[in-house]
């Protein structure tokens, strides 16, 4: 239990806006030990990163309101902490590493003292140590020393994501949440960004949340894979369960979107229609809408986890809780 | 970017020179004869021919502006037609009076400004915010010279707190400095708000919560110093604009400065007075307005690396030209 690094237990992401409620989140849950990397998968707008702020309380408290049943973080109850507590955990515990390394840096404040103030806040360091320390980390992303002293404007797009990669393992993190970090880049840094982040992840014993819609990259880095889908993980599992036994008609949707080397199709299989607005709560499946194989039970009924093969595989599905006849989805995925 | 400063510093010569083209033309096409203004309805048609003659208003208009401006070049601002002494002496020993007044207004402005809007913003929608929205909106609404009135009234005549006029100690200056800062305090308040609201949302400020600051730190070093340049461009003006609310502000509180000055000498058409204190503010705003350009540079790296970047773009192109 005390080995957890997070658990999480029946997360929810409310914004309360002019015209009505966002249901961004539903109902998360997310368990994460030591050293272990969970790829958090799914379409944009499905509460990936949403999920992800609210573990780091960065969500703006004017509009969002999150609630829970548990969210543990080694064994301590976050939503209990105070302000001051929670900042200290982050940038120091609990880090992250931003989406879009364009906006993410302050465009008026040196590389290095970007990073030093980080060393300064948690660790009480004098300018001068904290400058020293901040020159190591740079170092440790391949970022010469004569280049710390710049500003933002002046270094590439791939230099700004090794500096905010940079950030985020300053302090060494037990937990460590990357948000989609290579979908700014060109294919060939990020296969760079990917190794240095694994690296260092290793090295430093780091926990992982690796937030992406790219299966490439879980399957590179990740041990477990939660698919997302409108504010709910609706599969979850160990990498190889997922990626050879997918089972919600979602999942297994997404993986045949995925261009292969050795298929011979002319056209990618495609899940049909859009992902459902945030605002309408559902009755039943909120995936029924482009379900091919939804019956009634799943516009009428909410899917609970259920367990595949006794291991850690859990779907939310009618299928397989046998509220609707049985359908072997990837057979008939594969034949579409 | 030195070779910006001196670019910009030589391109005021130009402005001064129109400046003074457009005064000059204005006081002397007006239909009022300075003779007539000075001397009196009274005067004998020999003693007004003697007047104009003394002071070169005989010649035509295009010799009267070059024979001023060949004295100024060699720092003679000419003489006064109403109390006679030279308009140097006579600025000199009242310009002290106004830079007192418009620095301290600018003070106020810049701080009380800057820490309502910031404050303001952090606090947006609540009822403090709404408040002071409406607080500002009512002020910025007011005339500077009604305001000093009622403030003379309420303050000095009503309670007795503060002296109603004269500028002689601090206790004389408060008045002044809030009549003539009231403007700028609303609209740099307004601005710093916006800015600070805009910034706020911005990425980098969520990344700068991410590394666990303090929020008193985000705030000072990550927002406020990304939200200085609209605040600042505000700013420029308002120091520029201070100098002309000088010229009401030291009429209502009988300050003697050169607004004051500049006044009396526009009723008696005294042109060489008129002049001068025009010059010297224009002069004023000229260099705050270079100020303002190289506090942008200051501020955002990104500005001044365009400015260096210009430098190092006709040096090249200089060199293609020599090698060609």
């Amino acid at each position: 239990m005390s080995d957890k690094v997070l658990d999480v237990k029946n997360l929810t992401v409310r914004f309360e806006t002019d015209r009505g409620t966002v249901y961004a989140v539903n109902g998360v849950d997310i368990s994460l030990e030591a050293g272990e990397t969970l790829g958090l998968v799914g379409e944009t707008g499905a509460g990936k990163t949403t999920t992800a702020l609210a573990l780091l309380r960065l969500l703006d408290k004017s509009t969002a309101r999150v609630e829970s049943e548990a969210m543990l973080y080694c064994g301590e109850e976050m939503s209990e902490m105070s302000e001051d507590q929670m900042r200290k955990i982050r940038g120091r515990d609990m880090t992250m590493i931003f989406q879009d390394p364009m906006t993410a840096l302050n465009p008026v404040i040196r590389i290095i003292d970007q990073i030093s103030e980080i060393f300064r806040a948690h660790h009480n360091m004098s300018r001068h140590d904290a400058e020293e320390e901040a020159l190591k980390t740079l170092e440790m992303v391949r970022i010469p020393r004569e280049r710390a002293y710049e500003y933002p404007h002046q270094f590439s797009g791939g230099m700004k994501q090794r500096v905010i990669i940079a950030m985020a393992l300053a302090c060494s993190p037990k937990l460590l949440i990357s948000d989609e970090p290579t979908t700014a880049l060109d294919v060939t840094i990020q296969a760079q960004v990917l190794k240095l982040i694994k690296e260092l992840q290793t090295n430093l014993n780091t926990s992982m949340i690796m937030i992406t819609h790219d299966f490439g990259i879980v399957a590179e880095t990740c041990d477990k894979v939660a698919v997302m889908y409108a504010g709910e993980i609706i599969e979850s599992g160990s990498l190889e369960s997922i990626f050879n036994n997918a089972s919600h008609p979602y999942t297994v949707g997404l993986f045949h979107a995925v261009p292969s080397l050795t298929s011979n199709k002319e056209f990618l299989y495609q899940i049909d229609g859009l992902m459902p607005d945030p605002m309408i709560v559902h009755e039943g499946c909120s995936f029924a809408d482009r379900c091919k194989y939804a019956k009634e039970a799943c516009f009428n009924k909410r899917p609970e986890n259920t367990c595949l093969n006794g291991k850690e595989h859990l779907v939310k599905c009618h299928i397989y809780s046998k509220d609707i006849p049985y359908v072997d989805v990837r057979k008939e995925v594969e034949n579409a | 970017m030195y070779r910006y400063i001196v670019q910009r510093l030589i391109m005021i010569i130009p402005i001064l020179i129109l400046v003074s083209i457009a005064i000059f033309l204005l006081l002397s096409l007006s239909p009022n004869d300075p003779a007539v203004l000075i001397l009196g309805a009274n005067a004998s048609d020999l003693e007004l021919d003697m007047f104009r003659a003394q002071h070169g208003l005989d010649k035509p208009l295009h010799v009267q502006y070059l024979n001023y401006m060949l004295g100024l070049l060699h720092g003679d601002m000419g003489e006064s037609y109403s109390t006679m002494q030279d308009v140097s002496y006579m600025i000199k020993i009242r310009i002290g009076n106004t830079m007192i007044l418009c620095a301290g207004a600018c003070v106020l402005i810049t701080i009380l400004g800057v820490l309502l809007g910031v404050s303001m913003a952090l606090r947006q929608n609540s009822i403090y915010d709404n408040i002071a929205r409406v607080c500002v909106l009512i002020f910025s609404a007011m005339p500077q010279f009604w305001l000093g009135m009622m403030l003379i009234l309420l303050l000095a005549v009503q309670w007795g707190i503060l002296p109603p006029q004269g500028f002689s100690t601090i206790r004389h200056m408060i008045l002044p400095w809030i009549c003539t800062a009231m403007g700028g305090i609303t609209v740099v308040s307004r601005t710093t708000r916006s800015s600070m609201l805009e910034v706020v949302h911005q990425d980098y400020i969520r990344t700068a919560r991410a590394k666990g600051l303090k929020e008193g730190y985000i705030v000072r070093k990550h927002a406020l110093k990304n939200s200085l340049l609209p605040i600042i461009t505000v700013l420029g003006r308002y120091v520029g604009a201070s100098f002309g609310g000088a010229v009401v502000i030291e009429n209502v509180f009988q300050i003697n400065g050169i607004g004051n000055m500049m006044v009396t000498g526009l009723r008696q058409k005294d042109i060489p007075l008129v002049m001068g204190c025009v010059m010297i503010s224009a002069l004023l705003i000229a260099i705050v307005n270079l100020l303002t350009d190289i506090a942008y540079a200051y501020v955002d790296p990104r500005i001044k690396s365009q400015y260096e970047g210009k430098k190092k773009k006709k040096k090249s192109k200089a060199k293609e030209v020599s090698e060609a």
